[in-house]
């Protein structure tokens, strides 16, 4: 267990690389001058010259590349451009409301999706394993940025239920909660369909298995051998899944923190993106690489601590 | 083989759980904060990231800055411009280049920074025009000579030559709000986002980047107070989520988008209130004469006849804005009813056939909106109809603001591009985009012309109205000439407040939070 989890540590790390590198040669392929943007109309040509010289922007793109990355590895990710505060703050403010999101994301497709596979499975050619089939999908084909907006029509606007924009007072946990309803809906959604379906196969493929055949031989009632013998197999795959769907779950994050008006680290990346704010484009997509990385190898490490076959084959 | 499986709960039981759940929420509706009367909350389109009024970034910053530092005078709310004493007992203009003023007794700094003075004041005029603090905002003083300090409390603003716009477009704005100047030299650098030594009617009382800003009103501010104990300022950058959290009851005041304007006068939300102000801001279609394509001036005023201004914003704003015929808004000096090269196919289509330029192909630069990209469309389908085939380039912001630059490489194959301005309530505002200095900086059409830099100096300091009217009507009349430029709009501005607050305005709808009232 231990050569895989180096291994998988090491694999992260130049992943990690790999991606910065990436981002860091998209952002020079992007037109437009970050000072211009950032200084406005009425600045002069030399104080629009003088940030693009604080920025760095005046030396070679390896240059910049190779300082932000030494930077980054002793904590240093810069300062703000507009506002100099320190990189690496500005996203720590920001990331707990994307975590919240995210977690409030699975917990919904979590929630609903596996009961939803396993009611399919058990009931399998039936009419709510076909009814739970065409859900899932029409919840995986729907954006959720449509979630979203349909959400926050009927329970926020139509019915006034809940909270339209923001993300609750801070220190005040229920607030916060409520606020999450519908931006976690929006952004589970779809999983729960991807889930239900991953459980509902994962199931059926179980289900056949020979302990499941001695189980029901010796007469164990069908919720145990469902919930306690064919679940917790059945269910490694959709841990993976999770891994992978935590990296999709940022993405739609964007959306939804734009629709309800949330702070968190998608609106920010897509605001620095507009205003060419390049440290803290980096910084923050730095930090959520790291974070989509580091899920995805606690994944990784879940299922190979609970499926001694996987880590054999690493 | 299956079991039936007992939850504990029986379908007849959750729809009966969840049946009350549902009235029980219907019976107690989400209210609006402000509906107890003390806290106004209020969205702005951009979070705040500088409080210093002399490297401000954006309109919601101007209104936050002077909120809490005290300014000489605050735009009039209202639907005429005019000015309103804030820190000043008194202001008067001596002669063409001296301003006398007189504090207010008794605003003090908070952090223990003492009374406001008029060494203050002299402190953070200076400093704003000082070449070396690289402030953007220079220019707003860039006839000052000094500021005097007579006594305590008041002082003299020397100009080195008369300057029209003072009034307009320097005083009522954050270039004339007082910082302390003990605060600033312990400072020693910009103020940020961490306000020292306030002195407003409200106080910064918290910042949640990118989820709220509180103000709240100063305890120690002995004049006029503010109409709230709380303004929270929510950053909502897109108008559609700003006008259902309204919608919602979570906001009380919201600037709307233009396209949502009809929809909202005609159902507006119980209890609200739609306004619609007009703008300032002035929308047009430029055209790069430097440009290879659009070098010889009869294509140019091919073009500007082709375009169907009155069709073009019909269908970009939805019918709410009106066609605007310069870039000086209707109620400003200048202000012009019609334009010399207006609509007229046929003549388009003899001036590109004596041009010879058949089956021309233009490009048309625009940013990425969705009024604009519609008006771009019509753009289209009006050169299409003279026989001129255009290609529509959206563009991001951050690509966009920077076409036309002389620094980048795009600047001289840009052909056509649909640019908006935003604009102070000083015809010079205007004018000054269009200089020759600003060609490659902010003249994207390199329109180049000497008599209009020397009507532009003239207006600066010519105080007659009539003289002033027309020497703008002049200069937007060399833009007419020069083929550069078909003037569409000058948008309209839309809002919504709930009916239990009277907002302050600005007469083109920009808002002024410390004039907020309870109804």
């Amino acid at each position: 267990m231990l050569m895989y989890s180096v291994k998988r540590l090491g694999l992260a790390v130049i992943i990690v690389s790999l991606a910065m590198l990436m981002l860091f040669s998209m952002i020079y392929l992007i037109p437009g001058d970050p000072a211009a943007v950032a200084l406005g109309p009425r600045a002069t040509e030399a104080m629009r010259e003088a940030l693009r010289i604080k920025m760095g922007l005046d030396q070679p793109v390896w240059v910049q590349f190779w300082n932000f990355f030494t930077n980054a590895w002793t904590g240093d990710l810069g300062n703000e451009v507009l506002s100099d505060r320190p990189v690496a703050e500005v996203v720590m403010e920001q990331l707990p409301y994307t975590l919240a999101l995210i977690a409030g994301g699975i917990s919904w497709s979590v929630a609903l999706g596996i009961p939803l596979g396993c009611w399919a499975a058990v009931k399998r050619g039936s009419m709510p394993d076909r009814i739970v089939g065409i859900l899932s999908v029409a919840v995986i084909a729907v954006p959720s940025f449509v979630v979203a907006i349909y959400a926050l029509l009927i329970f926020a606007v139509t019915l006034r239920w809940l909270p339209a924009i923001g993300a609750g007072e801070p220190g005040d946990l229920g607030d916060q909660l409520v606020h999450l309803i519908l931006p976690s809906l929006a952004v589970g959604l779809g999983w729960v369909g991807y889930i239900a379906r991953m459980v509902r196969a994962s199931m059926l493929e179980v289900l056949e298995a020979q302990h499941i055949r001695t189980a029901r031989a010796f007469g164990l009632p069908e919720n145990m051998i469902t919930y306690r013998y064919a679940l917790t197999i059945a269910i490694l795959p959709t841990v993976t899944l999770l891994g992978v769907g935590i990296g999709q779950m940022l993405s739609s994050a964007v959306f939804a923190e734009i629709v309800f008006a949330r702070p968190g680290v998608g609106k920010l990346v897509y605001d620095a993106i507009l205003t060419r704010n390049y440290p803290l484009v980096t910084g923050a997509v730095l930090v959520t690489t790291v974070l989509f990385v580091l899920l995805n190898l606690i994944a990784d490490l879940i299922v190979g601590a609970l499926d001694p076959r996987v880590r054999s084959r690493f | 083989m299956t079991q039936s499986r007992d939850f504990g709960v029986s379908r007849r039981s959750f729809l009966a759980a969840a049946g009350a759940f549902g009235a029980a929420s219907v019976a107690v509706p989400r209210m609006a904060l402000s509906q107890d009367g003390s806290v106004l909350t209020v969205r702005s389109y951009s979070d705040l990231q500088v409080l210093d009024p002399a490297f401000r970034l954006s309109l919601p910053e101007d209104d936050i800055i002077r909120s809490i530092f005290a300014p000489l005078l605050i735009p009039q709310a209202g639907d005429t411009w005019g000015w309103k004493a804030i820190a000043v007992d008194s202001i008067e203009q001596l002669d063409d280049v001296t301003v006398s003023f007189r504090l207010k007794d008794n605003i003090g700094f908070t952090d223990g920074f003492g009374q406001m003075t008029a060494e203050d004041v002299k402190f953070s005029i200076e400093r704003m025009a000082d070449p070396a603090m690289e402030s953007p905002y220079a220019g707003d003083w860039a006839t000052l000579k000094e500021v005097e300090v007579k006594d305590k409390l008041s002082g003299l603003i020397h100009l080195k030559n008369k300057f029209v716009p003072l009034w307009t477009t320097t005083l009522p704005t954050p270039a004339s709000c007082i910082l302390s100047k003990r605060a600033m030299e312990e400072l020693g650098d910009k103020i940020t986002t961490k306000p020292v030594a306030q002195s407003g009617q409200y106080l910064l009382a918290d910042w949640q980047p990118k989820q709220k800003t509180i103000l709240k009103r100063n305890p120690d501010w002995a004049h006029e107070p503010g109409g709230f104990d709380e303004i929270h300022i929510i950053p909502i950058e897109d108008p559609a989520t700003a006008e259902r959290g309204f919608e919602a009851g979570d906001l009380d005041y919201t600037w709307t988008s233009v396209s949502s304007l009809p929809r909202l006068k005609e159902n507006p939300p119980a209890g609200s209130v739609v306004l619609e102000k007009p703008s300032l801001a002035y929308v047009w279609l430029g055209m790069n004469q430097d440009n290879e394509a659009l070098k010889d001036i009869r294509i140019r005023r091919a073009i500007q006849h082709a375009i169907d201004r009155q069709t073009v914003v019909d269908a970009a704003y939805f019918g709410a804005a009106s066609v605007g015929n310069g870039i000086i808004a209707p109620g400003l000096p200048g202000s012009r009813d019609s334009v010399a090269y207006d609509y007229d196919p046929d003549k388009a289509r003899a001036l590109l056939a004596e041009a010879g330029a058949s089956n021309l192909f233009v490009t048309l630069d625009i940013l990425n909106q969705s009024e604009r990209l519609t008006a771009a469309q019509v753009i289209q389908a009006n050169l299409a109809d003279v026989g001129v085939t255009c290609e529509i380039k959206q563009n991001d912001s951050g690509t966009f603001w920077t076409l036309g630059s002389k620094d980048g490489e795009y600047f001289m194959n840009l052909q056509l591009l649909l640019q908006r301005f935003s604009m102070q309530p000083d015809p010079s505002w205007a004018t000054v985009w269009f200089t020759p200095e600003q060609v490659g900086v902010w003249n994207w059409e390199r329109f180049d012309n000497a008599e209009y830099k020397a009507l532009h100096d003239q207006g600066l300091s010519e105080s007659d109205e009539g003289k002033r009217d027309e020497i703008y009507r002049k200069m937007q009349g060399l833009m007419d000439e020069s083929g550069c430029y078909v003037f569409l709009t000058h948008e309209v501005v839309g809002a919504i407040h709930r009916d239990t607050i009277v907002p302050g305005l600005k007469p083109n709808g920009e808002s002024l939070l410390s004039e907020f009232k309870s109804a």
